[in-house]
């Protein structure tokens, strides 16, 4: 724990309790969100699915990145994840992305990938509402993730011809261009 | 039960809700599009109150797990839109919120909790 870093959060109005409880959350959806888009990818198969295949391997790799960038900051701040994993899974931030009933209907797993990530929107936006301007640190990692997840979304809408994303692929998988540079212990 | 009055629709811009408790009764009013819903306020996904919920359109936003309700319904939007029917586990999380009845007089929120 970083005691002058959570006593200048504190200090600037931030209830540390629970912004900890939300970036706890959070790392737990990213957890979890990762487990479930594995399955995703490997379903994601037969003409529509080879072309979904690659960037759910994108969010899927990038959710793992949030994972391991948030982590570090809950320690710093005088948290901790759960000792127990299936408590990670029950306080997880965002509802668990299931394999649909038909694993071949590729409409629907696109529903499941987009509404997943519509929802990490959702919750990086109240991070950063409730750090900015106070917890600079927080602030900056959460706007990390959220420019990739907002990257997700368009890249899952698009495929549903809700249009166009503006974007390309990444240059190889999850490569992760705002939260890189917070995953301290994997750069050489 | 009759009505009871549980605040001013005032306090409750569009778009906007507030957590009340009328005794024990935990309830949500939200204001979408100029009119005022009240349902029940503990999520029925792990029971948490819905104290500090946002509104996206017609949908009501739970801060715990981001499950979303419809105002009007109190049916389960997120997730039970993409929740599969053949896992038991994900369906028993989706249940609906409760609605009750509300009328606005003279600018209080009266509602009928059944």
């Amino acid at each position: 724990m970083g005691k002058v870093a959570r006593q200048v959060v504190e200090q600037a109005g931030v209830n540390v309790d629970v912004l900890l409880d939300k970036l706890v959350r959070a790392a737990g959806a990213e957890f979890t969100t990762f487990y479930y888009y594995t399955i995703l990818r490997v379903n994601a198969i037969g003409f529509d699915g080879e072309g979904l295949k690659e960037i759910i391997e994108d969010a899927r790799i990038e959710d793992r990145n949030h994972f391991e960038a948030l982590t570090p900051r809950i320690y710093e701040l005088g948290g901790a994840l759960p000792r127990d994993i299936r408590q990670l899974a029950d306080v997880a931030g965002c509802p668990d992305a299931y394999l649909p009933a038909n694993p071949r209907d590729m409409s629907a797993m696109l529903n499941v990938l987009v509404e997943a990530e519509r929802c990490a929107v959702r919750t990086y936006t109240e991070i950063c509402n409730l750090t900015f301007g106070k917890d600079h640190r927080t602030y900056d990692l959460a706007l990390a993730i959220l420019h990739e997840e907002v990257e997700h979304e368009a890249w899952f809408s698009e495929y549903l011809s809700e249009g166009p994303s503006g974007h390309f692929r990444r240059g190889s998988p999850g490569t992760s261009p705002y939260v890189r540079r917070f995953m301290s212990a994997d750069i050489g | 039960m009759p009505f009871q009055k549980l605040g001013r629709a005032d306090e409750i811009p569009p778009g906007k809700t507030k957590f009340v408790c009328a005794g024990e009764a935990p309830v949500i009013l939200a204001n979408w599009e100029g009119r005022i819903y009240a349902l029940h306020g503990i999520c029925p996904h792990q029971h948490n109150p819905l104290e500090g919920a946002v509104l996206w359109d017609h949908l009501l936003d739970c801060p715990w797990h981001h499950f979303m309700y419809d105002v009007r319904t109190g049916q389960n939007h997120f997730p039970k839109n993409v929740f599969p029917p053949d896992v038991p586990l994900a369906q028993q999380q989706v249940g609906p919120l409760a609605t009750y009845a509300v009328r606005v007089e003279d600018g209080d929120v009266w509602v009928d909790l059944g």
